[in-house]
């Protein structure tokens, strides 16, 4: 198993799925998918090329656009799945019924991108506080953290 | 001059100032060897080699902020530690240290007075668990529930290890029981299974490791003394000294003879031989880790009773051959 | 009766802070859940107004024990980013400082471990070899923890004949011990009947549940970026990757001791063979427009950093994924239908590196059994309301 027979078995699998695939290093391939496409894809990783692991999965504001990419790792190679889903539409459909290790990393993207997960098994918050003010998104790129104002208790008014 | 003499009994020697002096002291003998056992130092710094460590820890605690938690039975909350410091004193007048002479009966050395130091030595671990329950935290609620379920545990071979010897000796006095043996020393071997027996229990009746599941700090955090602090906590601590001095003492004058030889001689060899029991239960502490609750309960089941009655067995049969 | 006991964000089994919420019946787990952000610092934001060269120092401060290893993991990915190429003997130095860095992370867990089993004594002697490492560290970087030794582009500092021959010698005694505490671990009945069948995550579970590290390994999996995705030269070290098959943590115990090992061969090799020449390279101060993964094998697990650049001196984005989140889903696995004494042995065994956890607090009724959750702010607001009520007494001076 090499980068090439991934992307051979790739092209051939997915076929008019696939956006993009490129190979910019050894053992590094990123795959572009359309948003529907993203479970067949996930899928067809684990159960045809066993692809268990799902490292992590990153978000990057692009702007107009999110991007999520998932990185999954085998003992060969780490494959990147990316999806672009739209600013004002941000759905992303859970992979948690195939890959149960996400739900941390969903529920993490969840919170800081303000992406709606679909069908995520369990959306509570995870990593902000509970009086975390609704509609902000910490790694939104027009974000801005404003200190609050410090207030001693019994200090100065 | 009679109550002068009672008082001095009750406040100085034997009493409580001796018993807190002594306990303090064992209190550090146990530190410093579980210390040296792991490498480290242990207390060096209050008195010659930290020697007076454990009273300034005493002395300091009795100065802390003392909380009271709302929910608790505050009445309660607040009774057990003198309560159970009384129990394990009372406990402590009854060992053949001050009460040598053989003849005559007092009031702390009667026929059955070893029954009525196990009792007084159960007394505690209930302490413990209502201390535990008062105070309505959960791990406190926790801590008390795991005390009662090691109690069970325990219990029944820490009696009968004890109580084997005395059969032999044919008595229920624990300063005949000593004589006995000093009388002839050959047949304390009978009792060496039983002996090892109860040292073990008694590591588990004063919650040391392997036996500290009550108050296992990484998990329960403080156990049954979650929510105590201060002064109850001071006496709390001054109370499992003086418990492991009088159980070191109970196993001393049941497995290892006693404390021959008049008020000055019998106080040297009291010391010397609760310290030689206490190196045990050091050792012990500093060998082996923390078991859970269940597997406590198993392995006092499986091998510490079976074991206990053997030595009944063992003790029936050689009283057999002796007469 | 069902209790909800919270472990943490403060609690003596835990080393940093994290929220456990654990539902019990009697002395048996039926439930657990986490919640993290009690200690987030937002470094990810961070990253990205800050330069490249600033963000090595920052990533250094993600972990306190793996310190090196997102600081290499980072560094990695920017130099393949700059079209770097790191002179060889930089990359040794780099791999011996992980490799050490990696002894002195499994002894620490290893005295944990023996303190969260109730097994002190064992504590302190691993922990009094453990400064044997932390004194080597300490003679290579000048520091004990945050070693400083990675830029982009290689190393700061390089080593002399005398560091080489020290290590060298300190690795004889270091296999000593480790021998010691190999044959104590498995061997020492109360510490063995405390390790053995807890904790149990099936070679399935942890495959599905995305375990990493050591967790993964002990359950029966050889997963190792070092042999997977060699990164710097660790292609031409012999090692071998250590696996267990019992799926507990006696198996995660026997897993990092036997690593050690591995390490003390890695490190020898390293140092027979450190090469000759300059140990860094100078670097550009921008990136052009790319994107990276760069892997990394932490002492506990795969270390993830996905770095976007965007042509300028700044990351575009910055994601790091430390090992122990990928953890956390099978921990919560492992915990349940186990012993309340089991949870701190259980979550240490994942060696838990927190950087993050729970913000809001779990106040519990313990007659009624019901919960609220209280936030930060109207808990400071009811502790403001009751003091004034309720006086207390002052502390008492005392001289001790």
């Amino acid at each position: 198993m090499n980068d090439q027979f991934l992307i051979d078995k790739a092209r051939e699998n997915l076929k008019e799925k696939i956006v993009e695939i490129t190979n910019p290093a050894r053992r590094r391939i990123f795959l572009e998918v359309g948003i529907d496409d993203l479970l067949a894809s996930v899928s067809w990783l684990k159960n045809d090329l066993g692809f268990t692991h799902l490292s992590t999965i990153s978000g990057v504001d692009l702007g107009e656009t999110f991007e999520v990419i998932y990185h999954f790792a085998n003992n060969y190679c780490c494959l990147n799945i990316r999806v672009k889903i739209p600013r004002d539409n941000p759905l992303l459909p859970s992979i948690c019924e195939l890959i149960p290790g996400a739900i941390l990393y969903e529920r993490e993207i969840k919170e800081m991108f303000g992406l709606t997960v679909q069908n995520i098994p369990d959306g509570r918050p995870l990593l902000l506080p509970d009086d975390w003010p609704a509609g902000n998104y910490p790694l939104r790129k027009d974000w801005k953290y404003e200190r609050p104002p410090e207030v001693i208790p019994g200090g100065e008014k | 001059m009679a109550t002068v003499n009672t008082l001095i009994y009750l406040i100085i020697y034997p009493g409580l100032l001796f018993i807190f002096l002594y306990s303090t002291f064992v209190e550090w003998y146990d530190r410093k060897l579980y210390a040296r056992l792991q490498n480290r130092m242990g207390p060096t710094h209050t008195g010659p080699s930290g020697l007076l460590q454990p009273i300034a820890d005493f002395f300091k605690l009795m100065a802390k902020e003392d909380i009271t938690p709302e929910r608790a039975d505050k009445t309660m909350f607040a009774a057990l530690p003198p309560f159970g410091l009384a129990i394990v004193s009372t406990a402590m007048l009854l060992l053949p240290v001050w009460n040598y002479s053989l003849e005559q009966s007092s009031l702390t050395s009667f026929n059955g007075d070893i029954i009525v130091l196990l009792y007084l030595l159960s007394l505690p671990t209930f302490i413990f668990f209502l201390a535990g329950w008062s105070s309505t935290n959960l791990f406190s609620t926790i801590g008390g529930a795991r005390v009662l379920t090691m109690l069970f545990g325990y219990e029944v071979p820490l009696f009968l290890a004890v109580l084997s010897p005395a059969v032999l000796a044919d008595s229920w006095r624990l300063a005949e029981i000593a004589a006995f043996y000093r009388q002839q020393p050959a047949l304390a071997l009978v009792n060496l299974l039983g002996f090892i027996i109860a040292l073990i229990c008694v590591q588990a009746k004063l919650e040391r490791t392997p036996f500290d599941i009550p108050h296992a700090e990484t998990e329960i955090v403080g156990g049954t003394f979650t929510e105590y602090s201060g002064k109850k906590l001071a006496v709390f601590r001054l109370m499992l000294d003086v418990e492991m001095v009088v159980a070191a003492g109970l196993i001393a004058t049941v497995f290892l003879g006693g404390f021959p030889g008049g008020p000055i001689l019998g106080l040297i060899n009291f010391i010397i031989k609760t310290l030689l029991v206490v190196f045990f239960l050091s050792l012990i502490r500093a060998t082996t880790s923390r078991i859970r609750v269940d597997q406590v309960v198993s392995f006092a089941w499986k091998y510490l009773a079976p074991l206990a009655v053997l030595q009944l067995l063992i003790v029936i049969i050689v009283k057999g051959l002796i007469s | 009766m069902n209790f909800q006991i919270p472990i943490g964000p403060q609690h003596p089994a835990l080393k940093e802070p994290i929220g456990l919420r654990i539902t019990v019946e009697g002395e048996i787990i039926r439930d657990a859940d986490i919640r993290l952000g009690y200690n987030h610092r937002g470094i990810e934001k961070l990253a990205e107004q800050k330069t490249w060269i600033q963000n090595v120092y920052l990533t250094e401060r993600i972990c306190g024990i793996c310190s090196h290893s997102h600081t290499t993991c980072y560094v990695q990915g920017v130099e393949k980013l700059m079209e770097l190429e790191t002179p060889k003997r930089g990359l040794y130095i780099r791999m011996l400082i992980s490799e050490l860095e990696r002894i002195h992370s499994h002894l620490l867990w290893l005295g944990v471990a023996g303190h969260e089993a109730g097994f002190d004594s064992f504590f302190m002697y691993v922990w009094r070899d453990r400064e044997i490492v932390m004194d080597i560290l300490e003679t290579i970087s000048g520091n004990r923890v945050h070693y400083a030794i990675n830029t982009i582009g290689g190393v700061r500092r390089d080593l002399d004949e005398l560091q080489v021959k020290r290590i060298l010698d300190s690795l004889e005694v270091l296999r000593r011990r480790s021998q010691y505490y190999l044959n104590l671990g498995t061997t020492e009945p109360s510490f063995v009947a405390r390790l053995a069948r807890v904790g149990y995550l099936s070679r399935e579970d942890a495959l599905s549940l995305c375990a990493v590290g050591p967790t993964l390994r002990a359950s029966g999996v050889p997963m190792d970026v070092r042999k997977d995705d060699p990164y710097a030269a660790y292609d031409e070290v012999p090692f071998e990757v250590c696996t267990a098959g019992t799926c507990d943590v006696l198996g995660r115990t026997v897993v990092r001791i036997k690593e050690l090992f591995q390490s003390y061969n890695i490190i020898e090799y390293l140092m027979k063979n450190l090469p000759t020449g300059p140990i860094a390279v100078r670097a550009p101060r921008r990136a052009k427009p790319n994107e990276v993964v760069s892997r990394y094998e932490a002492p506990r697990g795969e270390n993830l950093h996905y770095i976007k650049s965007n042509g300028s001196d700044k990351p575009e984005r910055l994601k790091v994924r430390a090992p122990t989140l990928g953890n956390y889903a099978a921990t919560i696995k492992m915990l349940k239908n186990g012993f309340i004494a089991d949870v701190p042995l259980i979550f240490a065994a994942i060696d838990p590196c927190i950087c993050c956890a729970e913000r809001a607090v779990a106040l519990i009724d313990a007659r009624t059994g019901q919960e609220k959750i209280m936030s930060l702010k109207s808990l400071k607001e009811l502790s403001l309301k009751v003091s004034p009520t309720t006086t207390r007494k002052r502390e008492i001076e005392w001289p001790l």
